[in-house]
């Protein structure tokens, strides 16, 4: 055989290719699989709502014919989605990335097709549909408001910001992405995660606040200057003309639009070292190995746990939380989510509203309903936590490890870390808001409400679990997985919230006697919920080993 | 089907996933102190098969025993007896090497100091023991098969199922593994590993079953299965492979 040197220029490759890759990957991820279609439609179905209220929303200045209400809407609204864009993925759901970049590392793709083709597949999918849809709501009103120009100009700026906040979500979780896998960044990583976390609720707080406001007009300031970012600045541009300002219609698509590539060069570049892939983990950690491999396997926190099955798998979660990016995350995430929505409840008037804060009027009823919302929060991180083993999960299987060794275990070293941290945003809670003699009360109903959280979520970590891409992107997930995610949270959350009803009920018409009682019925409650699910679910898991394995399989 | 003389009997066992058949009814009969290989192409079913065996992977149909032990019916008592190197599969690879043996010593219901002690003597034998507090997850490859099989080995079971035992292993950890094993089986332990490299598998096998389309083709002694013939030459006549005619591919 002669190699011949016909060498022809090849065909190039065009963003077409990975859009049909996409869309072949969410068909064949379809077949045979019912429930999964199911859920797609529920996805788009729920999409489709938030996508008409949204271009209605959007469209009404338009109809009703309020240049101020048009600059209100488009840079505020247009705003918060652009920023949800940016942070939710982060935080709550991740990202599609069914068509995996690093899968692209061997072929002859150069870095600028391989952006724009990824950020062309990125926008197939519902919520970059959803987007499309409800921001569209926007040419209508600047059509009504300024005519066919401002209409166009719109459109321009409307696919414009389309293409910004898929771009932002891609760009920030894949740099998020390469600091967690930094050994030396990560902790950094972590930090700035819990920033952005944190940056949400302030912001659903401001705009509650605008929302119940009667003088909308004192927000036009605001809104003016968030015109001018990038994340206000394409929904804006066709106000500007209908206004008469067709200057800053061009500057303000411009800023967009540089935006965007700046975005774009900045996701390549981080691209670029998720593809060479872990290689890069910076100094490899100290090679000696002091003590014997068991006191090693054990951390210390952990000194007095026996050396057996249980203290195994005990010991092992304990690190795992820690060192495994993908939970790490979770941990964190649920870490800012706790603390911020007790403060918001408990004192959230004081800090954000108009009231003095000598009026701020606690009580033991809302304290309570925080807590519990805490507590179960809490555990939800559990809901899928085979699914963060994969098949590394197979040893505990070919070891035997029994249902309720497996499930306690696993609850235990979870509590390891959420414990603590909800006691600390119990007790924490209760002196801000003045009131230590409460503490009792929000101990008892924390441990009640995560015991019966950790049951709740065990028994959907068994039966609902799902497979997590084998990425090195924490953020990652399947084509459809999150709603899986979503929906799932949503049930645990509820069952966790019906099991203790009974803590509910004391809040709501015990009385003074409560705020002792709650403590040792607590804890007598929750520990009692989670050994019995550790028991009924660890009967659930023997009979259910293998189907567990294979449904957290990736499928390659 | 308690029976002395095997270590694990495979009855009629089958698999199809979404309405392909990936294994179609393998009856095998693995004799106590064999070293037994299993051959087959890529796809034949071979991981499918020893998932099914171990416990990994329920069956459509069939049954087997390992050590006398129903191992679908008795998991818990079947399982301690036997270790498993699976292919495919991830290990809990945040955690070190020792660490990782400590916690399989653990799962495995051994004393605490017999685990440091086999851990120790186990990692210097593999050569891991200069790795350190690295993570699995930043091993090679080849380190990452060494030490799965230690895991294996720990609780000195009686059988071994690997799969893939020799795959991503460069000669001198594969020479390493081998005298491993030979000493193993010599000491009355049983083995059984799949694998597509003749070479390995007509040099320490004392019993070889042929696995294609999901079905055995041919199952003896390595002497039986072979005959006059080399390996490579049976097996491709079963696998039923097509040779170049020298016309294809002439543009390379």
């Amino acid at each position: 055989m002669a190699v011949t040197a016909s060498v022809t220029a090849p065909r190039p490759v065009s963003p077409r290719h990975f859009v049909r890759l996409k869309l072949r990957i969410l068909g064949n991820g379809f077949r045979g699989q019912t429930a999964k279609v199911l859920l797609f439609v529920a996805g788009v179905l729920a999409g489709l709502f938030y996508a008409v209220a949204g271009f209605f929303g959007s469209a009404l200045p338009g109809l009703a014919g309020s240049t101020d209400a048009a600059v209100l809407v488009a840079a505020l609204g247009g705003g918060v989605l652009a920023l949800s864009w940016t942070l939710l993925p982060l935080v709550f759901f991740g990202v599609d990335e069914s068509v995996d970049p690093s899968r692209f590392a061997l072929l002859p793709v150069s870095r600028r097709t391989l952006v724009t083709g990824l950020l062309a597949a990125a926008l197939i999918g519902v919520p970059a549909a959803a987007t499309l849809i409800a921001t569209a709501g926007l040419v209508l009103c600047a059509g009504l408001l300024g005519g066919a120009a401002a209409a166009l100009v719109q459109a321009v700026g409307v696919l414009l910001g389309l293409l910004f906040c898929v771009a932002v979500s891609r760009a920030v979780t894949s740099a998020f992405a390469t600091l967690l896998r930094s050994r030396r960044t990560r902790d950094l990583a972590a930090v700035l995660l819990a920033v952005a976390a944190a940056l949400i609720g302030p912001l659903q707080i401001a705009l509650n606040r605008a929302s119940a406001d009667t003088d909308w007009r004192r927000f036009l300031p605001l809104a003016e200057i968030v015109g001018w970012t990038p994340f206000g600045a394409p929904y804006t541009a066709g106000v500007e003309v209908a206004d008469g300002r067709y200057w800053a219609a061009p500057v303000k698509l411009l800023i967009s639009a540089a935006t965007i590539v700046v975005l774009l060069w900045w996701w390549s570049r981080t691209l670029e070292s998720a593809m060479i892939g872990t290689a890069s983990t910076g100094k490899a950690a100290k090679r000696t190995a002091p003590g014997a491999p068991v006191a090693l396997l054990f951390p210390k926190v952990l000194s007095w746990a026996r050396r057996d099955q249980f203290g195994a798998v005990l010991a092992r979660e304990v690190r795992y939380w820690w060192r495994d990016a993908r939970r790490r995350a979770n941990l964190i995430t649920f870490a800012v989510a706790a603390l911020f929505v007790s403060a918001m409840v408990n004192f959230g008037d004081a800090i954000w509203g108009t009231e003095p804060t000598s009026e701020v009027s606690a009580s033991p009823t809302t304290f309570a309903l925080s807590m519990i919302f805490v507590g179960t929060l809490g555990a939800v991180t559990l809901a899928n936590q085979f699914g963060f083993d994969g098949t590394a999960y197979a040893a505990d299987v070919v070891a035997g490890v029994r249902g309720r060794v497996e499930i306690g275990a696993r609850a235990g070293a979870f509590a390891v870390y959420v414990l603590p941290l909800v006691l600390v945003i119990g007790v924490l809670v209760g002196f801000l808001i003045g009131e230590p003699g409460w503490i009792p009360m929000a101990v008892g109903t924390l441990v009640a409400t995560f015991g019966c959280g950790l049951a709740a979520n065990s028994m959907l970590s068994v039966v609902g679990a799902y497979a997590l891409p084998e990425t090195s992107n924490p953020f990652a997930l399947n084509t459809g997985a999150g709603m899986v995610r979503g929906l799932l949270s949503v049930v645990a959350m509820l069952v966790s919230v019906a099991l203790a009803i009974p803590m509910l009920l004391g809040a709501l018409f015990a009385g003074d006697v409560w705020l002792w009682l709650a403590l040792p019925i607590g804890l007598v409650y929750g520990v009692g919920a989670a050994w019995l699910g550790s028991v009924i679910v660890g009967d659930v898991l023997d009979r259910r080993m293998p189907e567990l394995l294979l449904t957290i399989t990736p499928r390659r | 089907m308690k029976d002395d003389r095997f270590a694990m009997v495979l009855r009629g066992l089958a698999k199809s996933f979404d309405g392909k058949v990936a294994v179609g009814g393998v009856d095998l009969d693995v004799p106590a102190g064999s070293f037994y290989g299993l051959l087959g192409p890529n796809g034949a079913g071979k991981t499918t098969t020893l998932s099914m065996a171990v416990g990994l992977l329920r069956p459509d149909h069939g049954q087997a025993w390992v050590l006398g032990h129903d191992i679908w019916a008795d998991p818990i008592q079947a399982k301690r007896l036997f270790g498993v190197l699976p292919d495919g599969v991830r290990l809990f690879d945040r955690l070190s090497g020792a660490e990782l043996l400590a916690y399989h010593g653990l799962l495995r219901g051994m004393d605490p100091t017999v685990v440091d002690q086999r851990a120790a003597e186990l990692l210097d034998v593999l050569a891991l023991a200069d790795a350190g507090q690295t993570l699995v997850v930043d091993y090679s490859a080849g380190m990452k098969k060494k030490i799965g099989l230690a895991c294996a080995l720990l609780h000195a079971p009686r059988l071994l199922v690997l799969d893939e035992p020799f795959e991503a292993v460069d000669p001198v950890a594969a020479a390493l593994i081998r005298d491993i094993l030979q000493r193993y089986v010599a000491g009355g332990g049983t083995v059984i590993f799949s694998s597509h490299v003749m070479e390995v598998v007509e040099r320490l096998c004392s019993h070889v079953a042929i696995l294609a389309g999901g079905v055995i083709r041919r199952v003896g002694t390595l002497a039986e299965v072979r005959g006059e013939r080399s390996l490579e030459d049976v097996f491709v006549e079963v696998v039923g492979g097509r040779t170049a005619t020298g016309e294809e591919l002439a543009w390379l």
